[in-house]
């Protein structure tokens, strides 16, 4: 077969992408990923993994450096990547979420023009817009729960878990913008230059995440 | 005045050897296309946004650089050059004989957000063929493209040949609304199985559906093809687009060029635009097609004119990527110094290059 190249997000996502290829008998030597190394393979050799920033696995799986990719719905409502989507793999839910100080319910009404900070400007940019409310669009790449404490913008748009950290710091959900899975993508030329590879793959995966 | 070092978001310079790269492929396909007698055709670089607007639609025609003409016309930098075909075709050669080839060389311009770090401009080598509905126009464009990707060294491209109205013969079966339409073309172009099994799970029977989300997330040849022959039945639009199909590759077949075809009914990008079968060209290493094209029979109507056409365009900033560098250019050179006495060094220069020898100017010969 031909050999792929997956890109998979660090962080959140990797250990159960890990974990799921794994369970789908493509593995991955321990200390390979103990490692620093950044670009793993599997005992088989039939596929190489590379480790990127999340929001750059839409970036390598777009420009065909990666055939496949891993990361989350998130990822790729922000960056827009011309991407196949395969297989939705249902790991690492989170909400993408409007959080604001409790209590503060009407601010959308009350002010003019809304301060929000976030790590996805598009999303809140086209979220805010459907519904006819301005807004001065903020971006921070971290501790976004911050913002609205020390008075940096009213409103937040970020990923909520298991919403902990929101109520830590005197926040609440106030709407929810949408949910998100890791998503398996695919480069459109690789899809089909390595279909048969690639189809393969992805039936493998979506087998294996049917099983108990 | 802002430092001189400073160039525009999305501007590209190129030199050297990549230059001689981009020629050589340029003379090269276009020479394939003079070959086929598609005469070369020199388009303005912008032109009225409107005109663009009613080639392209007016959402892409959003996507364009534009300022305004001393009266108070909106113009804009060409995103598209077939826009600009279309128009020459239905006026300047509304009367003439039809078919009509043409083909050209030239950049399209496409303004991109700030955070898109994209070159803002590509280089399209294309053409189209116009006037023609029949099979045999599908096939000679298929057929020049091929030449002019195999006389650049390529041989392990394919071609994954599709036609718009057998997702549009489904649409019409399922009776879908527009919302929908779109649902089931973005879930197609996912290529998510359990999803697009899903939706055709709640409209269709079970083995059907689960046949056609394989013909729409799979590819393959002439055994594939009579598998989607199943769906024939189900109105004129998907016989008529599997007949089409039939025909192409059946043809294909007896001049042995199906090694690089591929039939791919799952390519949905384009609904707007093609009206008939579609192609893109795939290579290694290259993480987007380099060549598209297709039948598009009422984008002429838009200009006036009641014009079948069918056209391709191939990308020479993918291609330049992945040509090796030309053999053939390397010539010799005679260098001549500007210290001996310059009438007579001239004179010699003046003789070298009558024999079209390559000769530079230096200060000393080392």
């Amino acid at each position: 077969m031909t050999k792929l190249t997956i890109a998979l997000a660090k962080g959140r996502l990797q250990d159960q992408a890990i974990k799921l290829f794994y369970k789908a008998g493509i593995y991955v030597a321990e200390e390979q990923i103990s490692s620093r190394k950044l670009i793993l393979e599997d005992k088989e050799k039939n596929y190489n993994f590379i480790l990127v920033k999340p929001t750059d696995v839409p970036v390598y799986v777009e420009h065909g450096i990666a055939d496949l990719g891993i990361c989350g719905q998130d990822v790729l409502l922000e960056s827009i990547a011309d991407v196949h989507q395969p297989l939705d793999l249902g790991f690492g839910y989170c909400r993408i979420a409007v959080a604001g100080k409790k209590q503060e319910d009407n601010l959308t009404k009350e002010l003019s023009v809304l301060r929000v900070a976030t790590k996805y400007p598009r999303i809140a940019a086209e979220y805010f817009q459907q519904r006819g409310v301005a807004v001065e669009l903020i971006k921070l790449s971290g501790s976004i729960e911050l913002a609205p404490l020390l008075g940096l913008a009213d409103r937040i748009v970020d990923l909520v878990e298991t919403g902990r950290t929101l109520i830590e710091n005197g926040l609440e959900i106030k709407e929810i913008v949408s949910e998100t899975t890791a998503q398996l993508i695919a480069n459109r030329a690789s899809f089909q230059l390595k279909r048969t590879s690639i189809l393969e793959l992805v039936d493998l995966l979506a087998k294996t995440l049917d099983k108990p | 005045m802002k430092s001189i070092s400073k160039i525009p978001r999305g501007v590209r310079y190129f030199y050297g050897e990549e230059v001689k790269k981009r020629r050589y492929v340029e003379r090269l396909i276009l020479s394939v296309f003079e070959g086929w007698s598609y005469e070369e055709i020199i388009l303005p670089i912008f032109d009225y946004h409107s005109l663009f607007a009613l080639g392209i639609g007016q959402d892409k025609a959003e996507h364009t650089y534009r300022f305004l003409d001393s009266d108070g016309e909106l113009l804009a930098l060409r995103p598209d050059l077939t826009s600009l075909v279309a128009r020459t075709v239905a006026t300047r050669f509304a009367t003439s004989n039809r078919p009509i080839r043409l083909c050209y060389n030239g950049e399209v311009f496409r303004y991109k957000e700030a955070q898109e770090q994209r070159p803002h401009d590509f280089h399209q080598l294309g053409l189209e063929h116009i006037g023609n509905d029949r099979l045999e126009a599908d096939l000679e464009v298929l057929l020049v493209a091929i030449e002019a990707l195999s006389a650049l060294g390529l041989s392990d491209f394919i071609i994954t040949l599709g036609h718009v109205n057998f997702f549009n013969g489904i649409v019409e079966y399922l009776g879908l609304n527009q919302h929908l339409i779109e649902e089931f073309r973005l879930l197609v172009d996912s290529k998510n199985q359990s999803k697009l099994s899903y939706f055709l799970g709640e409209k269709l029977p079970k083995t059907q559906a689960k046949e056609l989300c394989e013909l729409f997330r799979n590819t393959g040849g002439s055994a594939f093809l009579e598998k989607a022959k199943n769906f024939a039945t189900y109105n004129q639009t998907l016989t008529n687009a599997l007949a089409d199909l039939t025909g192409i590759f059946e043809i294909a077949q007896s001049l042995d060029i199906t090694k690089y075809l591929t039939i791919d009914l799952g390519d949905v990008n384009g609904l707007d635009y093609y009206t008939a079968m579609t192609f893109k060209i795939y290579v290694d290493k290259v993480g987007a097609a380099i060549a598209s094209g297709g039948r598009y029979d009422s984008l002429l109507k838009n200009f006036g004119v009641e014009d079948p056409a069918v056209g391709f365009q191939i990308s020479l900033d993918l291609i330049a990527n992945i040509i090796e560098k030309p053999t053939n250019s390397i010539i010799e050179k005679k260098h001549l110094s500007a210290s001996q006495n310059l009438v007579e060094m001239f004179q010699q220069a003046k003789e070298l290059r009558k024999n079209n020898t390559q000769i530079e100017i230096v200060d000393q010969i080392i």
